[in-house]
């Protein structure tokens, strides 16, 4: 038996403070978006090395859970953004403008619709969950992708046609099943 | 405007992730700490890194951070670093001669308890030269490593002084360099 003394970490470390706080929150925000452990983990690693690198700069006078959700959003939309150029030519979900003009009644299997976000383009995917599954205002939409509104707006209405068309399909093949 | 939608909100619900990984992160967060500039390194050379990292690390609690050839390896235990090198070339003296194990500066490490701490050790099989002894303001006993290189052993007593970390911070630009602690007579 030795003599080991491993340090506990403090309670006033800031680092540790934040840590504490605020993982599971971090992780709670990036799972059901990611639908990925991995990519979880990977995103919240990212996510707790930029607020620590931002509050030793100074930059953060306060760190709050909801300042590191927003550092963990801007994660996800450069970790989409990046499989979205790795993937561009692929086929995405494509919608006419009937499609677009048909407006939406209802969405009766919530995890169906979650699921169908899955199979549209990357950029799809990325404006519905930032509006919907974020419920981030379009302006805030724009802000995030780096669009303008009104580019921002299109986006919104030809993915939210393709998550229909996906999710009703999905719904019809279910019934003949 | 009822928006249908709207009903895809996922609200942030909290999620413990893998113990590994929250461990292994906060490790890496810690690591990044600007305070590793505060940490004093020492080198200590041995002629067995084997039986030297077997010893720092399962008698001593010192965490193995590196381990890149058969001739060095990096310790920590706590803010100290701990350097084994076996010597050879980059360590040739002027005069063409290796540094050696062995001698009588020191690293001394603060325990709690020195009489069990000796106790555990020699029961690990440590060498302690002697008995516990020590002056004033401290108990110390002094063992040694494989290769021959001694290590201190200090218990505090009424008197000990040891600077604070705010203390340190504070006093850091006029005197860059200093550390206070009482020495055993």
């Amino acid at each position: 038996m030795g003599i080991g003394t491993r340090e506990q970490p403090s309670g006033d470390d800031p680092v540790v403070a934040i840590y504490r706080a605020a993982l599971p929150q971090v992780y709670g925000y990036l799972l059901p978006r990611c639908r990925s452990v991995d990519v979880a983990e990977d995103l919240t690693a990212e996510t707790f090395a930029a607020a620590v690198a931002a509050v030793r700069r100074g930059r953060v006078g306060e760190v709050t859970v909801a300042w590191l959700v927003g550092v963990a959003r801007h994660k996800l939309v450069d970790h989409w953004r990046r499989v979205g150029r790795e993937q561009r030519g692929l086929a995405a979900v494509r919608c006419t403008q009937d499609d677009a003009d048909d407006p939406w009644q209802e969405v009766h299997d919530l995890d169906a619709a979650h699921a169908a976000l899955w199979r549209l383009s990357v950029p799809q995917r990325l404006a519905l969950t930032l509006r919907y599954l974020d419920g981030l205002s379009v302006p805030e939409v724009a802000e995030q992708l780096g669009r303008t509104v009104h580019g921002t707006e299109t986006l919104l209405v030809r993915a939210r046609a393709a998550l229909r068309r996906v999710y009703e399909e999905e719904e019809r093949d279910e019934r003949s099943a | 405007m009822n928006d249908p939608l709207e009903r895809l909100r996922i609200p942030i619900v909290p999620i413990a992730p893998r113990a590994e990984f929250a461990d292994d992160l906060l490790r890496r967060l810690q690591g990044t700490e600007p305070r590793a500039r505060d940490t004093a390194t020492v080198r200590y050379f041995v002629d067995d890194l084997d039986a030297a990292v077997t010893f720092y690390r399962d008698l001593l609690g010192f965490d193995v951070e590196l381990r890149p050839s058969p001739t060095f390896a990096m310790l920590y235990r706590g803010d100290l670093r701990l350097l084994l090198s076996v010597p050879g070339d980059p360590h040739v003296l002027p005069d063409g001669t290796l540094p050696q194990p062995g001698g009588d500066n020191r690293i001394s490490l603060l325990v709690d308890d020195l009489a069990a701490a000796v106790a555990a050790l020699r029961s690990g099989g440590a060498q302690v030269r002697g008995e516990i002894g020590g002056g004033v303001t401290v108990a110390s006993a002094l063992l040694q490593d494989p290769a021959g290189n001694p290590v201190e052993l200090i218990e505090p007593r009424r008197g000990y002084h040891e600077r604070s970390r705010r203390g340190a911070e504070l006093r850091r630009p006029q005197r860059p360099s200093t550390t206070t602690k009482e020495e055993p007579q």
